[in-house]
């Protein structure tokens, strides 16, 4: 008797864990998830946007062949399954079988070959960098593609999420020009949920797939997403209930403690892990003082990283050490050996000792040198990091001021007429460095009219050599090798001061379950959403 | 009658060479503005080759030189054709015919209530000047005339929806709940009342100041000495002869203060995340949409000759000395 009592004990517990664990976990289907999208997405083409808001809202109507975990590993999505040759050259798909487009017609391997060759390779932003080497996608049958490729191209297999690939229907698109196809702002797609209507200065309306391939999926009936230009109102719609999810940082930083304080709202850090977004200040090398690496590299150590994440960003971040964001740990591609320690407690002596060096004096006001910071004109967050910086500069006998413009004058200032001394601005390092990381370094991205790529004037044939090599190295162990070396080249470089790693904010109500489940954060398709009631 | 549709018809010829001339001020001036539409497109996409720039440019009709380009807009608003808008995918016309309404009706009810609460209360106060009332409306004024009006928008926020939950923080209706008839239209009063609200305290204030101003003026005058003599009531007085002739000014602040309005409406809109066209300006701006932004001007410039017309018009009817002429 006492003996089956103890026995019947942890068996009851046990069996009591498992269905308060299956309370816990088991989605309820229904309700619409009422988000808001900043800003209002200037048109619905994921496949030639890679803008957020055409991000957040895509990926709900378009996937991609495969899906990430958090460690980047590629999932099954459109592809159940897949074999890359062994000389690296070719990577064959197989694809999900009775997957249908929202018009009823099925998903082959037609759709793949055309998305890729003739859409994504032509004129999608990134992947004509990332389907360089793409030369053609063979179809053997409806259910097989197979990528054919010049050289080995590693990073592709970190490209085909729904937001950086999407998979579009060849029927609608084959023979129509891209960009006034109709499709472009009503989609059609494999995804969970269905475009609906598209009410300007409004709302994007979204309703669930009945005909999802992942069965009993999606659990959301509809998804409403709502544009709010104005950010203390976003915040106040958050707070009121209005809206139940606001990601990549729609609510400011400022607010998030005040709303999460509250018990209602909750704030998450994941969801970054895919796009990588780092705060950098971009020095022109060209310019004098910073053709000097030296005077570079002072500006690098003067500054408290620690600080500048707490209290501008609230936590949302980690200091940076390199060029690579440390989620590209898992990867190995990410090293801090023979790094220099940006965080030594003698920075600031040692970057005066640096400028010393530099031949760079302090005058009778104790100032050495000035310059202007032009900062990128995204939010309240970095004219604060600007006013911060003034101040640690300062410390060093740097006199920095600061110039705020709005987006179209900064990106023509800095990106088309090379008219500054140093920027600051954040820098989406994407799932591989080929993707995102060469353009800020290659001697090949200096191109004058072309944003976001290399503006320091800086670049080294050392370097190039690494980064070409490094895109068609298909070892693993000798790309990392290659990686680890090239941060260290670019670490003494100093072209770029690695500042913080930044984590988009993902804000939302209790009531909104599985809110941040993939890598992809709000870019992810929300098929594992939920609400409870 | 027929007097007065000749006026119309000659103040409408007198307003085309107007509006000409703000398209070609504006368009030079828009073209002042650094960065094109492409560099921001590329910009928001974070990344871009230069043939997708080189592509959009082209495509954006931006590659042209700047006379050409204003010569073919011209031609375009002459034909009655606003352009297309390579941002957005549509046509400029679709997109600003979708938001004229939101914002008319959102300049409607703020001007509305800003005429009726003003007449009524700028009487009041210039009943017994130095009175509570009078005192009452003067504090009142002063707060509303000199408030930020993001700022205003952003209290009545605060107040009126996070603390007595009374009325949405934003946007026109309910959109999640997609109604229909009566509850739409009561769904959208009120969302209506705090941007409306926002948007009328300043001219509430002005209209308030002149009427109380303006009726204290015109109760010094003879004629009122003579009405009186004539043996009408003081009631009569006031609503028959004195608030009449006070009106003019308030109708001829009106027409001037048209223009502020419409500016008024780019920021409550914003604010509140009202769907016209004053929200779709300023995203335009920011994007240098300018066949967009060029056509906003276009409407916003034939509204307000539009109002200064009707506005003369007003004058002949509340007082029959002025000609329609």
């Amino acid at each position: 008797m006492t003996v089956g009592l103890v026995r019947a004990i942890p068996k009851w517990i046990a069996t009591s864990l498992l269905l308060l664990a299956a309370a816990a976990t088991a989605q309820e289907s229904g309700g619409t998830l009422r988000m808001v999208v900043q800003p209002e997405p200037p048109t619905l083409a994921l496949y030639r946007s890679t803008a957020n808001p055409v991000g957040v809202v895509g990926t709900k109507i378009y996937e991609g062949l495969l899906d990430y975990d958090f460690s980047l590993n590629p999932q099954p999505a459109l592809a159940q399954s897949w074999t890359v040759a062994e000389d690296g050259k070719s990577i064959t798909f197989h694809l999900q079988k009775g997957v249908k487009f929202h018009d009823g017609k099925e998903f082959t391997s037609a759709d793949v070959q055309f998305t890729l060759m003739e859409v994504l390779k032509k004129s999608h932003p990134r992947g004509q960098i990332t389907f360089r080497d793409l030369q053609a996608v063979e179809t053997p049958d409806p259910y097989t593609a197979v990528l054919k490729l010049a050289h080995p191209a590693p990073y592709i297999m970190r490209a085909l999420s729904g937001y950086e690939s999407p998979m579009i229907p060849k029927h609608l698109f084959q023979g129509t020009d891209l960009q006034t196809n109709p499709m472009a702002n009503k989609p059609v797609g494999t995804g969970p949920f269905k475009f609906v209507e598209w009410n300007r200065g409004q709302y994007i309306r979204l309703d669930k797939n009945p005909d999802y391939w992942k069965k009993g999926q999606p659990y959301l009936d509809r998804i409403v997403m709502r544009f709010i230009g104005d950010a203390a109102t976003r915040v106040a719609a958050v707070e009121r209930g209005e809206v139940q999810y606001a990601g990549v940082s729609a609510v400011p930083y400022i607010e998030v403690p005040r709303l999460t304080k509250g018990k209602k709202v909750q704030a998450t850090a994941k969801g970054n892990e895919i796009l990588n977004p780092m705060v950098d200040i971009e020095l022109n090398t060209t310019r004098k003082p910073f053709d000097n690496p030296k005077v570079r590299q002072a500006l690098a150590y003067a500054m408290d990283r620690d600080f500048i994440v707490e209290n501008i960003w609230y936590g949302f971040g980690k200091p940076a050490t390199g060029p690579l964001h440390s989620s590209l740990k898992a990867t190995g591609l990410y090293t801090t050996e023979g790094m220099p320690d940006y965080a030594r407690p003698d920075r600031f002596e040692y970057a005066a000792k640096l400028l010393d060096e530099a031949g760079l004096k302090p005058n009778a006001d104790g100032v050495r040198f000035e310059f202007t910071l032009d900062l990128i004109p995204l939010g309240q967050e970095w004219r604060r990091l600007g006013e911060y910086l003034q101040q640690a500069y300062a410390k060093v006998g740097v006199k920095m001021h600061l110039r705020y413009e709005d987006f179209p004058t900064w990106l023509r200032r800095v990106f088309v007429n090379y008219d500054f001394d140093a920027m600051t601005t954040q820098t989406f390092h994407q799932a591989d460095p080929v993707i995102g990381t060469h353009r800020l370094y290659h001697s090949g991205s200096i191109i004058k009219g072309t944003v976001f790529v290399n503006c320091t004037g800086w670049s080294s044939p050392e370097t190039d050599r690494l980064m070409d090599e490094a895109t068609v190295e298909k070892d693993p162990a000798k790309r990392r090798a290659m990686y680890h070396e090239l941060q260290r080249e670019l670490a003494a470089a100093g072209s770029v001061i690695w500042v913080n790693e930044l984590s988009l904010v993902t804000v939302y109500r209790n009531e909104v379950k599985d809110a941040a489940y993939s890598p992809l954060g709000t870019m992810s398709s929300f098929d594992r959403t939920w609400i409870a009631k | 009658m027929n007097e007065r549709l000749r006026f119309i018809w000659r103040r409408l010829l007198q307003g085309i060479p107007t509006i000409l001339l703000i398209i070609i001020a504006c368009f030079f001036l828009l073209k002042l503005a650094p960065g094109d539409a492409a560099e921001v497109l590329a910009g928001e996409s974070g990344a871009a080759t230069k043939e997708y720039v080189d592509t959009l440019r082209t495509k954006f009709q931006l590659d042209k030189p700047v006379p050409v380009q204003l010569a073919a807009y011209v031609k375009n608003v002459l034909t009655l054709d606003l352009g297309y808008s390579f941002r957005q995918g549509t046509s400029v016309s679709s997109l600003i015919a979708s938001r004229l309404v939101p914002t008319l009706l959102l300049m409607g009810a703020a001007l509305g209530f800003a005429i009726v609460a003003g007449i009524v209360l700028g009487m009041a106060a210039s009943n017994r000047p130095g009175g509570w009332v009078d005192q009452f409306v003067s504090v009142l004024s002063l707060l509303a005339y000199s408030m930020p009006m993001f700022w205003a928008g952003l209290m009545l926020i605060v107040v009126f929806s996070l603390r007595l939950e009374w009325f949405p923080t934003s946007g026109m209706e309910e959109v999640a709940m997609f109604h229909e008839g009566w509850t739409r239209v009561l769904d959208i009063a009120e969302h209506l009342v705090l941007p409306a609200l926002t948007l009328s305290l300043f001219y509430l204030a002005l209209f308030m100041r002149l009427m109380r101003a303006a009726m204290l003026e015109q109760r010094g005058m003879d004629y009122v000495v003579t009405a009186r003599a004539k043996g009408l009531t003081e009631r009569q007085i006031l609503t028959r002869h004195v608030a009449r002739n006070a009106l003019l000014p308030i109708i001829t602040m009106i027409g001037i203060q048209m223009g502020n309005l419409v500016g008024g409406s780019v920021i409550v809109e914003t604010v509140f995340g009202w769907p016209g066209l004053g929200q779709l300006a300023f995203d335009s701006l920011f994007a240098r949409d300018l066949n967009l932004l060029m056509g906003i001007f276009v409407v916003s410039a034939v509204l307000v000759v539009v109002v200064n017309i009707l506005v003369d018009i007003t004058y002949t009817l509340i007082d029959p000395r002025i000609k329609a002429a």
